[in-house]
């Protein structure tokens, strides 16, 4: 984490060092283990326990980029030792260049994409703000996200010329969420029931969970007040899809 | 341990393996949903058979894991450019790499294309005509929803009325959220299939256990992929399935026909395959790509295109996505994502102002698939983001599926770029044409309002495509079209196209059935011409005869409800 949303108001009160977030408190995925075969087991762990290190980003640039995805993915409602790694997670895939198996033709290959941004963020940051990026105050960091998010880099930079920002929004978000939602404790945090087999699930209607799972608890939940990544009204509407993916049919 | 298909399932070992310099019958290229048949019905039928499969030969209890992140080796991730005014985003939407192809992470949706989809020039002056018809193909639909097998209602109302061997599934809550939203409506549904998934178990296959990981590769083995309905058999008669063997080009020889196939092995050094007749079922993409990169002199466009028409009139389905928060808890993980749908608009209706339709599916998507969606739908991000997901289970999602027309501007090229065996890869280009918005907004609109009165809170959609298929197309006409209706390519007598790309046009069904049951019938066509094919020039287009003896074990004659 770089910077805290402290002390702004969320969650009905101050952000706390929560061990789990959501509306499904006591449940837990890893705690059913057990129950799953070896081969998934050893995949999820490993998600767990190992964090990679950081081949592909400078120290620069990971500091950059971290401070992007604290904001795009924030966490500072988990405790520290309950953060869910992101960054590692990305460098991994641009060190080993995995792809998703196609680029566009209108954006440079993966790696460069992500070099590219980072210079240009930077710079965004220093021309509005005179700082570093990773310097700024939390909302100045998120006026300048929320301007790629929106499709209208403020200010402008020569980058979002040689490739299209909702590109590379898409393409942050799909790598940040990817980390973020893999992840057995954001799993916990959303109810997911996680891994099945070979047990399979019984109960399919209404939601109903089954005696391993939990039901929902809910509260009142509130981003930090001053957040402008909390859902807008008008962005829910009438988005198309840059970036397609996963078909389920 | 031995080679698993399934929870219970294994490899037939030991496999032939064929001698360097062997001469086959067959040199099959891919073994996705239709290599996979295919090689099946040859070996069974008694020809030598080599098929070649650019990935690995899955282990599903080893290879393959209950998790979306996890489950990244089973597509071709390999790179392709794409563009068009609408890029198709490929890799995990479109074909798999691995024995069983995209049969291995494919929904199995398995709904047949209606009579009219075969006539869609005639009926409706768009498209194309098929070069057969529905009941050309009719008793190879009930042959395969036999041999994968198929569960569904015991009466699908639309297009040919049909039942189904398999008793349909247990309903999930996504399935109800469409048949509560279609009957408000008075749209008329179905649920629990057709679906190629074992409501009961089957030979050495067990069935669902309802863990909703289907698009991850279903390690009970209960969803039907070649990899555990067709390739053991064909191992069992003979057949040598040569997996990490990447296909580079097809050889010809002087006279016009084709002896081998060269491809890079495991290890990236370039071998040959010598064969009598090759057939090349490497889906939509790479089947165009490799015949284009086969160019050799005499074939300057690449093989089998004296038409111009190889990698043009692909097509992909509009697969909108809509999804609904609901009051209630859904949890819509549960259950394969392949559940319940509705026809009902399937067919031209004059009055909506475009030809052709669309259907309505039950889409599952797990909590990363679903955060790109609300990515896309929402514009999520940060705590928004946050916010959105934990309500992950109180939404559900319906998918469109609409039926794109088949354009001679979406095709697959050559790009400049290469891959790690140097060999130019695939650039696909995609637009869309005025028929196809005006098709897509209504479908969506559409979902949209059955998803309010299912009872929504909030409705977000989201627009994407689904199923590549076309780019190799069949046809009467040598001028305008790449194979003939058994696949053979009008330009050279034993080469052969057998999968998606051949499709002329597409309908609002998904296509693995009837991809399927296409491979099963040229296989008919290949066994009653016999040797014929490997010497003769001469095209008979007479059709062979469906052959029942040929089925995998435990499938022969079982349960297809007969229904008036
Ligand atoms: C997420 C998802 C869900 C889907 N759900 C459904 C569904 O519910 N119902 C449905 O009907 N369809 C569904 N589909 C579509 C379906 O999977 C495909 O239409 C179908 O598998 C295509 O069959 P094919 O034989 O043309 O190619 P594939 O099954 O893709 O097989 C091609 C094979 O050829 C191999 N290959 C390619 N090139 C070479 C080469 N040069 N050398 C060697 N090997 C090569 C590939 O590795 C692959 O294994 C879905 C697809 C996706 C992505
Ligand atoms: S839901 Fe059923 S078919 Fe799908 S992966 Fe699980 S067991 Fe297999």
């Amino acid at each position: 984490m770089t910077k805290k949303s402290l002390p702004y108001l969320a969650t009905g009160g101050d952000l706390k060092d929560l061990e789990q977030p959501g509306f499904y408190p006591g449940y837990s995925t890893m705690a059913q283990k057990r129950s799953w075969e070896d081969a998934t087991r050893k995949t999820v762990t490993k998600r767990v326990t190992e964090t990679a290190p950081i081949r592909f980003f400078s120290e620069k640039e990971a500091t950059l980029l971290r401070a992007v995805i604290d904001r795009v993915m924030p966490q500072d409602d988990r405790a520290e030792e309950r953060t869910i790694p992101i960054l590692s997670v990305l460098d991994e895939r641009l060190y080993k260049n995995s792809l998703n198996g196609f680029r566009y033709e209108d954006m440079p290959p993966d790696r460069e994409a992500y070099r590219l941004a980072i210079k240009a963020i930077e710079e965004m940051a220093q021309h509005r703000f005179q700082q570093s990026f990773h310097a700024l105050t939390v909302h100045w960091q998120e006026l300048i996200l929320m301007s790629l998010h929106d499709g209208k880099p403020e200010p402008a930079n020569a980058a979002w010329q040689e490739m299209p920002v909702r590109r590379f929004w898409a393409m942050l978000m799909e790598d940040c969420v990817t980390a973020y939602y893999s992840h057995p404790w954001a799993w916990d945090e959303i109810g997911f029931g996680g891994p099945a087999y070979p047990r399979g699930y019984m109960r399919l209607e209404n939601g109903l969970p089954e005696p391993w799972e939990k039901d929902e608890r809910r509260y009142e939940w509130n981003a930090p007040v001053d957040s402008l990544s909390e859902l807008r009204e008008e962005s829910a509407s009438k988005r198309g899809s840059e970036h397609d993916h996963k078909g389920s049919h | 341990m031995p080679h698993r298909l399934g929870a219970m399932q294994t490899l037939p070992s030991p496999m032939r393996r064929f001698q360097e310099n062997d001469l086959v019958d067959y040199c099959i290229v891919g073994v996705g949903s239709a290599g996979g048949v295919l090689v099946q019905r040859l070996a069974r039928a008694g020809f030598r058979v080599v098929a070649l499969e650019a990935g690995p030969f899955w282990d599903t209890e080893k290879d393959w894991v209950s998790d979306e992140k996890g489950s990244h080796e089973l597509y071709w991730n390999d790179l392709r450019i794409t563009g068009g005014t609408d890029p198709l985003a490929l890799g995990s939407n479109n074909c798999g790499k691995g024995v069983g192809g995209g049969s291995v992470h494919w929904a199995a949706f398995a709904p047949r294309f209606h009579p009219s989809d075969f006539r869609v020039y005639s009926e409706d002056g768009v498209g194309v005509d098929w070069p057969m018809s529905y009941w050309d193909l009719k008793p190879y639909y009930e042959l395969l929803e036999r041999e994968m097998p198929v569960a569904g209602p015991a009466w699908f109302p639309w297009g040919d009325p049909h039942g189904h061997p398999y008793g349909p599934h247990p309903l999930s809550g996504r399935g109800d959220v469409l048949v509560r939203g279609c009957t408000k409506l008075g749209i008329r549904s179905v649920a629990g299939g057709p679906v190629a998934i074992l409501s009961a178990s089957h030979g050495d296959r067990p069935h669902c256990i309802y863990r909703g990981f289907c698009i991850q590769g279903c390690k009970v083995g209960a969803k039907a992929s070649t990899l555990i309905t067709h390739v053991p058999n064909a191992i069992s008669h003979g057949a040598e399935i040569r997996a990490h063997a990447m296909a580079s080009r097809v050889s010809v020889r002087q006279d016009g026909r084709v002896d081998g196939v060269f491809y890079f092995d495991r290890e990236g050094k370039e071998q040959f395959q010598r064969a009598r007749a090759v057939i090349v079922s490497g889906y939509a993409i790479e089947t165009p790509r490799l015949l284009l990169n086969s160019a050799c002199p005499g074939h300057r466009q690449g093989l089998a295109n004296s038409s111009g028409t190889l990698g043009k009139y692909l097509m992909a389905q509009a697969g909108n996505v809509v999804a609904g928060r609901f009051e209630e808890l859904i949890r819509l993980y549960k259950a394969p994502p392949a559940h319940a749908l509705s026809e009902e608009f399937y067919e031209t209706d004059p009055r909506r102002g475009f030809a052709r339709g669309f259907a309505i599916q039950t889409v599952g998507p797990l909590p990363v698939a679903f955060a790109k969606q609300m990515v896309a739908a929402m514009g999520a991000w940060g705590w928004g983001m946050r916010r959105v997901m934990m309500d992950y289970n109180h939404w559900s999602t319906l998918g469109v599926l609409g039926e794109i027309l088949p354009w001679e501007d979406n095709c697959v090229e050559l790009a400049e770029e290469k891959d790690q065996h140097g060999l130019p890869v695939a650039k696909v280009t995609f637009n869309l044409h005025d028929n196809d918005k005006k098709l897509i907004e209504f479908g969506k609109q559409k979902v949209m309002e059955i998803m309010w009165a299912a009872g929504a809170k909030q409705v977000v959609q989201e627009s994407r495509f689904a199923h590549l298929v076309g780019a190799a197309r069949m046809g009467r006409d040598p001028s305008t079209s790449v194979v003939d209706k058994f696949g053979r390519t009008h330009d050279i007598p034993n080469l052969f196209v057998c999968d998606g790309s051949i499709l002329p046009t597409q309908g609002s069904a998904n296509p693995g059935l009837t991809i399927q049951a296409l491979a099963a019938r040229t296989a008919d066509y290949l066994i009653k011409q016999g040797d014929a094919i490997f010497f003769s020039n001469r095209r008979d287009l007479s059709e062979p005869g469906i052959r029942y003896d040929l089925s995998p074990p435990y499938t022969r004659f079982k349960g297809n409800p007969r229904i008036a």
